[in-house]
């Protein structure tokens, strides 16, 4: 593992956490806004939004450490008709753009409300196919641990728990900002916040059930696959980095299972505000070092047939 | 003009001694630790239990000089995001460095560890099938430089009409992933691809 890989390691989980924002951002608006009204729903969730912009940016910005020659990172997207990787730069690209006009219509309220959900809508889909191809990239007929279905699974399962866990952490950082600055209207978000809390925290529990089920199966589909490659690949995953591992799959069930549980139960009752920012906050950084480490693990098992 | 060069490589003739390897280098001025062709060594065997009891050995080696096989499907070319890989109409497989990215995901994709990073370009780099020497009409540096002729270059169909289409052998991958422009003529201790009957002996060679 060099500066190279680390480049994708970030680039990846940087950008899969930033689709996973936008999006579950975009559902628990759809709610709120039914709920409370757009306006208390804008309160939420404006400043998270512009939040995953410096997140794109910067995932993007390690992604060129990746290159030998990023004098030429243009010429990226030149082969769409073939390559998922230029597929997916161009995604990236076009999600970035998307969405930047979309926060900012939002931010500036351009545009009836309507126009902006049709705006958001096309970058949730760009960002779907975003998360969609990278995933396409690793699955090359070549790279037996890498094509498989696990791949895709893993990929969405960590934009989405990425995603819940980082919107749950903005909105405890949003609703101390609303609690200093405008007082008057802390109550409702503060309700607003519990609620949403409630939900982010039964997402994660549910995919983190999702990893703790696919990542066994996928380890025992590659063990008992007669392919040489796949078995270097569960030597890699269970020799090799066996601590590693050990240490991913118990800090993503310490962060999404465990913390989520109790983030749902100090959610449910009105008064631990205190405790279920911590919580938020907790919950957020377990599993991102968590997904690192899956990351991490997900490139050290390159393994290719052939020479 | 040719339709689609390959590399005739014969199993039998091949001593292992690298000249091949070493040409290739010399040729293109490669660093010691580039190597666009070379020479794998494929060896194992066992004891062997003889209906009296008694035991003996079946120890087999063999070599394969793998170079790029300029593919007939080339995976290389097909994931290329910058379109730095071009197929010209006599088959050879190129890298435009200009256009190159150095993002290495040819790299990943090739099952025959055929394009390799230049850390001095930040570029991908491989075998060129000496395409000056193909365009004088000289032979590549590895065909010239064979002691026991034990590669050839050639037109394809020419090539399977005398010596058959076999392009796959253990350690090398199945041909059917990327359809290697490539033949080979097993000896008797060659094993078929995909076998587990021994290993690649130098892994820190190829």
């Amino acid at each position: 593992m060099d500066v190279r890989e680390w480049a994708l390691i970030a680039f990846t989980i940087l950008s899969q956490m930033a689709v996973g924002s936008f999006i579950i951002l975009g559902i628990v608006y759809f709610f709120a806004a039914r709920k409370w009204g757009e306006e208390e729903a804008d309160r939420l969730s404006d400043r998270a939004l512009l939040a995953i912009g410096p997140v794109l940016v910067l995932g993007t910005l390690a992604s060129l450490f990746h290159l030998g020659n990023p004098l030429n990172a243009y010429r990226a997207i030149a082969n769409v008709g073939s390559s998922w990787l230029s597929r997916e730069i161009l995604a990236n690209v076009l999600f970035i753009g998307v969405g930047a006009v979309f926060a900012f219509m939002q931010w500036r309220k351009i545009s009836t409300s309507a126009t902006r959900n049709v705006v958001a809508l096309v970058a949730a889909a760009i960002g779907v196919v975003l998360v969609f191809s990278m995933s396409q990239i690793y699955m090359l007929r070549t790279a037996p641990a890498w094509d498989t279905i696990a791949t895709p699974i893993t990929f969405f399962t960590t934009t989405f728990l990425l995603g819940a866990l980082a919107v749950g952490a903005a909105y405890v950082a949003n609703y101390a900002y609303v609690q200093r600055k405008e007082p008057g209207c802390a109550d409702t978000q503060c309700e607003i916040m519990r609620s949403t809390l409630r939900w982010l925290a039964l997402a994660s529990v549910v995919l983190v059930g999702v990893h703790l089920v696919v990542l066994p199966l996928y380890v025992a589909y590659l063990a008992s696959s007669d392919v040489a490659a796949a078995n270097d690949a569960v030597n890699v995953l269970m020799g090799d980095y066996g601590v590693v591992f050990a240490l991913r799959l118990v800090l993503v069930f310490v962060g999404a299972g465990i913390l989520g549980a109790f983030l749902y139960r100090n959610a449910s009752s009105p008064g631990r505000e205190k405790i279920l920012g911590n919580l938020a906050y907790a919950a957020f950084a377990v599993v991102l070092v968590a997904e690192v480490m899956g990351r991490f693990l997900f490139y050290a098992m390159q393994t290719r047939i052939g020479l | 003009m040719a339709n689609q060069l390959a590399f005739y490589f014969d199993v039998a003739r091949c001593t292992g001694c690298k000249a091949c390897q070493v040409a290739c280098q010399d040729k293109h001025d490669l660093p010691a630790d580039m190597r666009w062709r070379r020479v794998a060594e494929y060896s194992g065997g066992e004891w062997v239990r003889n209906q009296d009891g008694s035991f003996t050995q079946n120890v087999f080696a063999y070599y394969v000089s793998v170079a790029c096989n300029h593919c007939e499907k080339p995976i290389c070319q097909e994931v290329c995001p910058a379109s730095a890989i071009t197929k010209r109409d006599d088959g050879i497989v190129l890298i435009d460095e200009d256009k190159c990215i150095g993002c290495r995901y040819c790299e990943w994709a090739c099952p025959y560890a055929a394009p390799q990073f230049d850390e001095d370009s930040g570029t991908m780099s491989k075998c060129t099938l000496c395409v000056d020497y193909i365009d004088a009409g000289q032979l590549p540096a590895c065909v010239a430089a064979c002691p026991s002729r034990a590669l050839e270059v050639g037109e394809l169909s020419e090539l399977r009409a005398k010596y058959g289409d076999l392009a796959e052998v253990a350690p090398l991958p199945e041909a059917k992933l990327t359809e290697p422009a490539m033949i080979i003529k097993p000896n008797a201790k060659t094993k078929p691809v995909l076998a587990k009957a021994g290993r690649l002996a130098n892994p820190e060679e190829v």
